[in-house]
Parts: structure tokens; C-alpha cells; sequence
């Protein structure tokens, strides 16, 4: 059976290069994500930490959903051959060996590949975090030993899980599949596929829910999960959107012999251009959903800060500032930018305790200055109170009026009493000290930012040439804008970081797919070209078949992204009141023509091979 | 004409079960209200060691008496005997032991699998069944079709006929009790369909071997024993070691 499996492996290539590379690509990304996640836990980098969670999930996802479609499409592939073996008399027990030894097989060649790669992946991961700023630059994740057993087992369990349920269906080939010359099954729509597309629409519908009633930390993670989720059902329900677009195409070219054979193509080959969109569906809605949802909670947060914030003029400096007695200056509200490390113990039973640790950024506030440029009001306790050790938290910091937070404010240990708690809000701060909580030294190193009221009747100019010695004065309009920006960039780090390699590998699964579609066409091409079309015009048509295929992608993809956008947008309306729903028109352009160009260059230069053998010697050919 | 509904071909030999027996088999497609009667009660028997060849017009219901016959295709109504047996509830596991044990197929478009060279492929049902493949039969069967030189070849670097041979030798390792050939000259020129024929004629003689031919070939046709005609899927006609002439004028008057 090996032999057999070995034989085949030689004959057709394509097919399983294409797999093995699948499983080595996620081998190697969530080996590397698993190890950076593992040096930084360690290192305690609680920012990258959280991103590398999600980075890991997503790769995770990925290889299995990339792993075990590209592997059902493998043995969709041959399904004659298989028919074939039935004919000659294999059972189907014998079947479902000879599939499952082949995905060993390949699962321990893209292991083996994948753990090498995975260093260099590694080495491009942490030189991203890095540069982005999340870790610091000494930061170097460590090899483990046991990585090679998590490896081992994700290539091997991704590939072997992946051909499972495609290796049961296969097993029910009817040996007279073999005498017909088209091998593809009529039914793609299975109840497997009806199953999981119902379960994960189910699960997404939830999610965005869900998501609607987060706060902005639990809203990131979240719109991931949803757009997933949704992006597995429409995959898994994209057989019956296939003829809906081949329809499309079909109004759209009216007319045209190439437009009426690429829709009657699409038609015929439903489960071909399923499988070629599936990953470009979780490519786009990923990008999408993950991109919209940051855009619009950096938008809500500046809608909130337009809302809330009382002032004309904003001062960026160091520390303290004399703002206030400059003439013309009705309120001046320092808030300085201070790291506090605040741990939370928690009594376990059995006398154990659990501690945690926690890095945030808290502003030091003049609290009558604060209250009188600020227009939220504490939902609880009262701001006036914030005098000495005490402190305001926001409503998600999980922190009840009354309680004590233990934090270490520079080199010192101080107990602060929660005195007030703010709603929550999008534009961050989670903390808010008191002047006096914070040593002098301390507070006059921190970077802060002035805001200014002016009194009635003060020159503006003037008050912003005075203020000018402090530091750098703009409009508050000015600074929201400026910090709005500042927030994109962030944002843009975070899909970087999470998105860059995993959309990398998508991307790759895309290609992948097409040049397996392509590979098992040559035949058809070849018959194509004896019924008269030139070799140029076969290379067309494929172009207009995999152009409909990626709109296929882009349209379920865009679609399970938008849906997450539903969830983020009741959840802005929530918590700063006004529905904030930015799409990302930009990387939406970039996406549909990146994906038309990847996809098109990709099904060109396939067909292109593929049509180079005269045509009479491949349609004469049985095999 | 006088349409025999129940055929019995070829010669008996000491009042046996016949190789294969279909008994008022019907195999129906499509909806109750588009129905398409494929075979329509059909009854025959094949003796054994007799080569009978299945004919005519495009759409009269060979093929699926042929897959019928095979176990490839469940009935609609009416008996298949294999041997004695009836195997027309067979489920696929005591399909699977027929295919590896008492049915051999060949078909027009070969089917041999690319990636395995003509050896394994003759091998390769043995294998499937889990038996210990010795060297020198598969070289003995492959020599019985004249391919022992070319036994370490794959599929495409042998001629049509030379990979139509290996198929024959495929079907053969196994010893079946039925070869079930459909269009096997089909795809050949001319003397590469004579030399196949003159081979399954010389398994009929030398080995007394059963064979069921579907064929569009008059010629084809008339190596076998006797001839049957179908048409809209029954038999309409039996002739008895026609020649090429007589099949081709039958078969005239039949798709006229």
C-alpha cells in the first residue's frame, strides 16, 4: 500500500507538493508563534503576550482549515483513480489505509520541512515585534526542546484529521466512477458540509453578538473569532453561492463564447472553484473584519474624546507645567503618562493564593482641573475624594469601589483605595492617580499633556505664545487628531503582527489551490484547444474562471468581515453613544486587487504550462 | 420481428450453472414520470467457456448489462447469478471479493493506474487482496500476452495496444471465472485489435475462460462465439458465430 502511495506521490506532484507545503507553512508559524508566546510570557510582556495569543489562535486556525481543505481536495482530485482501485479490487477499508498512510506520509515530510522553517519564521516574528516596539529590542525567543513533539504532532494531526472525513467519502467511491470520464461526485453540497456551515454561522451570529456587549479589550479578539467562524461556514456553504456568481458572470458577458464556456465551467466544476476560494474567504475576512474593527474602535475613541474633552488648547511636555498661572488660562489640567504595576491576589483555597501581575498606564491627574475639563462623570464614588493613596478606575478594570489595588508606582510599593469608577471608554487611560500619590521625582520625568481651557475674553494667540515655553502647544482639535494618528499606527503594528505571516500563508494556500485546480486540468485544456480554441484563448478562459472564483472569495470573505463590523458597531453605540463603523475602504481596494492580480498571475501562468504539450498527445491519453 | 425474451448462449458443458445468469433484469434512471428504461427484462444466461459479444445501436443498454452483469451497477428488478450465486443484494464488501476473485474487467480506455509500471499493475490485484505476489506468475501472465520485455514499463511508454494487453493480463491474475470486456478494440488500430482479439480467442480455447464483450465492432464481434443484439434495452436477436458481414447487416437493419 506504501508502494502504491509512494507511486502516486511521484505521478502526481502537484498535488501533494502543494499539500506538504500547506502543512510545512503551518508547522512552521505556529511553532514559532508558540515559541515567541512561550520567551515572552517568560519575559512578561504583557502587550505582546496578548497579541501572540490571538497571532497563535489565528495560525492554529489556519493550518487546520488551510491543511485539511487543501487535503480534501486532493482526494477530491482523484477521485478516478481511486474508483479505479475499487475496480481492481480494493475494499474500502483499503481505500481510506491508502489515504490516510499517504497523509502520514506528507504530515512527517511538512513536519520535517516545517521545524526548520519555523526558526526562520521565528527569527521574522520577533524581528516584527520588535520593530514595532511590543517587546523590547534585546528581546531573543528561546528554543525548547519539547517544540519538536508540539510540531511533530500539529503537522501529523492537521494532515492526518484533514483527510479524515474526505477519506470516508472517498471510500464510498462506486467502482464504475472510473468507466465515466468526468470523476467529480455530483453532490458537493453534503451533509457534513450543511452541517458545519450551519454550526460555525450559528457560532459567528453568536460571537458578534457577543462582541456588541464587549468592552474595547474583549472587542479584538472577539471580531477575530467571529470573522473566523464565519469565514469556516461560508466556506464550508460556498458550493451554493458558486452558481449564484457563475450566474453573474454569465449576465456580465453576455454574449461571449469565453464568458458562456468560464460560467459553464464554474458550473461543472463546483467543488474546484469551492476549494480554490475557501482560503482567500478567510484571507479577506480576517483582513477585513480584523482592520475594521480596530479602525472603528480608534474612531469611537476619538469621538469620545471630542465629546468629553472641555478645552482649547493642549500642551505637550514633561511633567508639571506652570500652565496655570500663565494670564488668559481659565482651567489647566495636567495628565501625566505613568506605568503602574498593579498585582491582584486572589485566595484559591487551600491556602493557596494566586498573584497576577499587570502593566498599565495610569494618568496622574489634578482631580478639580480633571473635572472641570472632562465631561464623564464617575458611575461611582466621586473624583473629589481622589486625594493621597487612592484611585479611579474604569468600570471594565475589574476593580469595585472601595477595594485596594497594590501597585508599585516607581521603586515603591503603594496600597491604593478605589475611590471612583469611570465608565468605560475607547480612548484608553485606565487609571487615574492623584498628584499626590506619586513621588515628585517620579511625576516630574513622566511625559504629559496639558489640557488648557482659556478664560472669556483671552487672546488665543497670545496665551499659545506664553504656553509655548512649556512645551509644544496645538488646538485640543489639533491634538486628538494627532493622537488619533498616533492610535492608527498602534493599530496597524497589531495587524502586523497578527496578520502579517498568517495572511502570508493564506495567501500562499490561494496560490496553492490554483495551481492543484490547474495541474488536473491539462486534459480538459487539451480537448479545449482540439474543439478550436487557440492555446491564448484557453489561457483566457482560465483567467475569467479563476477571476469569478476569487470574486467568489472577496464577495464571502468581504461578507464575513462586514458581519463582524455589526458586532463593533453596536458596541460603539454602547459605550461612546454614537454607532462608529469605519471600513477600510483602503485595504479593501488593496485586497480585491491584490487578490485579482495574485489569483489571475497565478491561473495565466498555469494554464500556460499546462497547454504547452501539443494538445493531441494529452487528450489521446487515458491517464 | 420474433424477439426471443430468454437467450441462452454458447455451448454447456455437463449441464453446469452458467457463468453468468441474468434472470428478467430491469435497470431503470431517471424520475417515475421521466423514466428511462435501460435494460427492460432482460433474461440470459452465459455458459461457461463461451465468449459471447453484446451488441447494438448507441443507447440499446450494453453498457449497463455489462455493469449489470459485473456487480457495477445494482438492478431495478429481476436476479444476477454469478456461478450459481445470486449476487444481486451482494453488499459492497462481497462485491469487493468478487472483483478480487471471480470478475475480471477490461475496458476500452485501459485504466491502468500511470503511476505503477506494468508489472505492479498486473500485480496489483493480488496485492489488494492481500495475497503473496510471486514474481514468476505475474512474469507468466505477462508473457502470456507477449509483454514479458516490456514488464518494467508504465502505461504511457507502451502503445494502445501494448497497454490493452497489460490490462488483459490484469484481469487474468487473478484467475476470474467471468472477463468482462467493454469495447476492449475500441481504442486500437486495426492490428492492435486483431492481435487482442486473437488473444481472448486463445483464452477461450486454451483455458476455457468465459468472456462477455460489449462491443460496436463487427468485426470484434464476430471472434466471439455467438452474438447478442440489444435494442431499447432488450434482446432482440441471437446469431451463433456470425461473420463480420452478418453482424454488420444485423446491426444495420437494427439502427435503421
Amino acid at each position: 500500500m506504501l508502494r502504491l502511495s509512494w507511486s502516486t506521490f511521484r505521478e502526481r506532484w502537484q498535488l501533494f507538493i502543494g499539500a506538504t507545503l500547506t502543512v510545512c507553512l503551518g508547522v512552521a508559524l505556529v511553532q514559532s508563534s508558540l515559541l515567541i508566546l512561550v520567551s515572552a510570557a517568560v519575559g512578561g510582556y504583557v502587550e505582546a503576550i496578548a497579541l501572540l495569543g490571538i497571532t497563535l489562535g489565528i495560525s492554529a486556525f489556519l493550518a487546520v482549515f488551510i491543511v485539511s481543505s487543501t487535503f480534501a481536495f486532493t482526494v477530491a482530485q482523484r477521485r478516478r483513480d481511486l474508483a479505479l482501485l475499487r475496480l481492481t479490487g480494493a475494499a474500502r477499508g483499503q481505500v481510506r489505509r491508502l489515504l490516510l498512510s499517504e497523509a502520514t506520509l506528507l504530515g512527517l515530510l511538512g513536519t520535517a520541512l516545517g521545524v526548520p522553517l519555523g526558526l526562520l519564521v521565528m527569527r521574522a516574528q520577533s524581528w516584527l515585534l520588535r520593530d514595532l516596539g511590543f517587546v523590547p529590542a534585546e528581546f531573543a525567543p528561546r528554543w525548547q526542546g519539547w517544540i519538536l513533539a508540539v510540531s511533530a504532532g500539529i503537522g501529523l494531526g492537521v494532515a492526518v484529521s484533514g483527510v479524515l472525513a474526505a477519506s470516508r467519502r472517498a471510500a464510498k467511491v462506486r467502482p464504475l466512477e472510473a468507466l465515466r470520464d468526468t470523476g467529480e461526485a455530483a453532490r458537493v453540497m453534503t451533509g457534513l458540509r450543511w452541517f458545519f456551515g450551519i454550526l460555525f454561522l450559528a457560532g459567528s451570529v453568536s460571537l458578534v453578538i457577543v462582541s456588541s456587549f464587549a468592552g474595547p479589550e474583549g472587542a479584538i479578539p472577539l471580531a477575530v473569532n467571529a470573522a473566523l467562524t464565519a469565514a469556516v461556514a461560508l466556506s464550508a456553504l460556498s458550493p451554493l453561492v458558486v452558481p449564484l456568481i457563475g450566474r453573474v458572470f454569465g449576465v456580465a458577458l453576455r454574449g461571449s463564447t469565453l464568458g458562456g464556456l468560464a460560467q459553464a465551467n464554474l458550473w461543472d466544476g463546483v467543488r474546484r472553484s469551492a476549494s480554490t476560494a475557501a482560503p482567500l474567504i478567510v484571507l479577506v475576512a480576517l483582513l477585513l473584519g480584523q482592520s475594521g474593527t480596530l479602525l472603528s474602535i480608534g474612531e469611537a475613541g476619538q469621538v469620545e474624546q471630542r465629546r468629553d474633552l472641555r478645552g482649547d488648547l493642549v500642551v505637550t511636555a514633561q511633567g508639571q507645567t506652570g500652565a496655570a498661572s500663565v494670564p488668559g488660562v481659565d482651567v489647566a489640567a495636567p495628565q501625566l503618562r505613568l506605568p503602574v504595576r498593579t498585582t491582584t491576589t486572589t485566595y484559591e483555597g487551600d491556602g493557596e493564593y494566586e498573584t497576577e501581575a499587570d502593566n498599565v498606564d495610569a494618568l496622574v491627574v489634578d482631580p478639580a482641573a480633571y473635572a472641570r475639563t472632562h465631561r464623564a462623570e464617575p458611575v461611582a464614588g466621586s473624583l473629589t475624594r481622589l486625594r493621597g493613596n487612592t484611585v479611579a478606575v474604569t468600570a471594565d478594570s475589574g476593580f469595585p469601589l472601595g477595594t485596594t489595588v497594590d501597585a508599585r508606582i516607581g521603586d515603591r510599593d503603594v496600597p491604593l483605595r478605589v475611590v471612583a469608577v469611570l465608565p468605560m471608554t475607547f480612548a484608553g487611560g485606565s487609571m487615574l492617580l492623584p498628584v499626590d500619590a506619586v513621588p515628585a521625582a517620579v511625576a516630574a520625568r513622566a511625559p504629559s499633556e496639558t489640557i488648557v481651557r482659556l478664560a472669556p475674553g483671552a487672546d488665543a494667540g497670545a496665551v499659545r505664545g506664553a504656553l509655548g515655553e512649556f512645551g509644544e502647544v496645538r488646538t485640543l482639535e489639533e491634538w486628538i487628531d494627532q493622537s488619533a494618528s498616533r492610535q492608527q499606527q498602534v493599530s496597524t503594528g497589531i495587524m502586523t503582527v497578527i496578520l502579517g505571516l498568517a495572511g502570508l500563508y493564506a495567501l500562499i494556500a490561494v496560490v496553492n489551490a490554483v495551481v492543484i485546480a490547474a495541474a488536473e486540468r491539462r486534459r480538459e485544456f487539451a480537448v479545449a484547444r482540439m474543439s478550436g480554441l487557440t492555446r491564448g484563448q484557453v489561457v483566457r478562459l482560465a483567467l475569467l474562471e479563476s477571476w469569478a472564483v476569487a470574486a467568489i472569495g472577496l464577495v464571502l470573505g468581504g461578507l464575513a468581515g462586514a458581519g463582524t463590523w455589526v458586532g463593533i458597531g453596536a458596541a460603539t453605540e454602547r459605550i461612546a453613544g454614537q454607532s462608529t463603523i469605519v471600513v477600510p475602504w483602503t485595504l479593501l481596494g488593496v485586497v480585491v486587487a491584490g487578490a485579482l492580480l495574485v489569483v489571475g498571475a497565478t491561473s495565466v501562468w498555469t494554464a500556460w504550462s499546462a497547454t504547452r504539450a501539443r494538445p493531441v498527445s494529452l487528450a489521446g491519453a487515458a491517464e | 420481428m420474433t424477439a426471443p425474451l430468454s437467450t441462452e448462449l454458447g455451448r454447456r458443458a455437463g449441464g453446469g450453472p452458467a457463468a453468468v445468469e441474468l434472470r428478467d433484469v430491469s435497470r431503470h434512471y431517471g424520475t417515475k414520470h421521466d423514466l428511462v428504461r435501460a435494460l427492460d427484462g432482460v433474461s440470459v444466461a452465459f455458459a461457461e467457456g463461451s465468449w459471447t459479444a453484446v451488441m447494438g445501436p448507441s443507447g440499446s443498454g450494453k453498457s449497463t448489462l455489462l455493469h449489470c452483469a459485473a456487480g457495477l451497477e445494482r438492478v431495478s428488478g429481476g436476479q444476477v447469478l454469478l456461478t450459481g450465486d445470486d449476487i444481486t443484494a451482494a453488499d459492497d464488501a462481497a462485491l469487493t471479493r468478487l472483483r478480487r476473485s471471480r470478475i475480471g474487467f477490461v475496458f476500452q480506455s485501459f485504466n491502468l493506474i500511470g503511476s505503477l509500471t506494468a508489472e505492479q499493475n498486473v500485480a496489483l490485484p493480488l496485492k489488494l487482496a492481500g495475497q503473496r505476489v510471486p514474481a514468476r506468475q505475474v512474469r507468466q501472465v505477462l508473457a502470456s500476452v507477449g509483454l514479458d520485455e516490456r514488464r518494467r514499463h508504465r502505461p504511457r511508454e507502451l502503445s494502445g495496444g501494448q497497454q490493452q494487453r497489460v490490462a488483459i493480463a490484469r484481469a487474468m491474475v487473478t484467475r476470474p471465472s467471468v472477463l468482462f470486456a467493454d469495447e476492449p478494440t475500441g481504442a486500437l488500430d486495426s492490428a492492435s485489435a486483431r492481435q487482442v482479439l486473437r488473444l481472448l480467442r486463445e483464452m477461450v480455447d486454451r483455458a476455457g475462460q468465459t468472456i462477455v464483450m460489449v462491443t460496436h465492432d463487427p468485426a470484434a464481434a464476430a471472434s466471439a462465439d455467438s452474438v447478442m443484439f440489444l435494442s431499447d434495452g432488450r434482446i432482440v436477436d441471437h446469431a451463433a458465430a456470425p461473420t463480420a458481414a452478418e453482424v454488420a447487416e444485423r446491426l444495420a437493419r437494427l439502427e435503421a
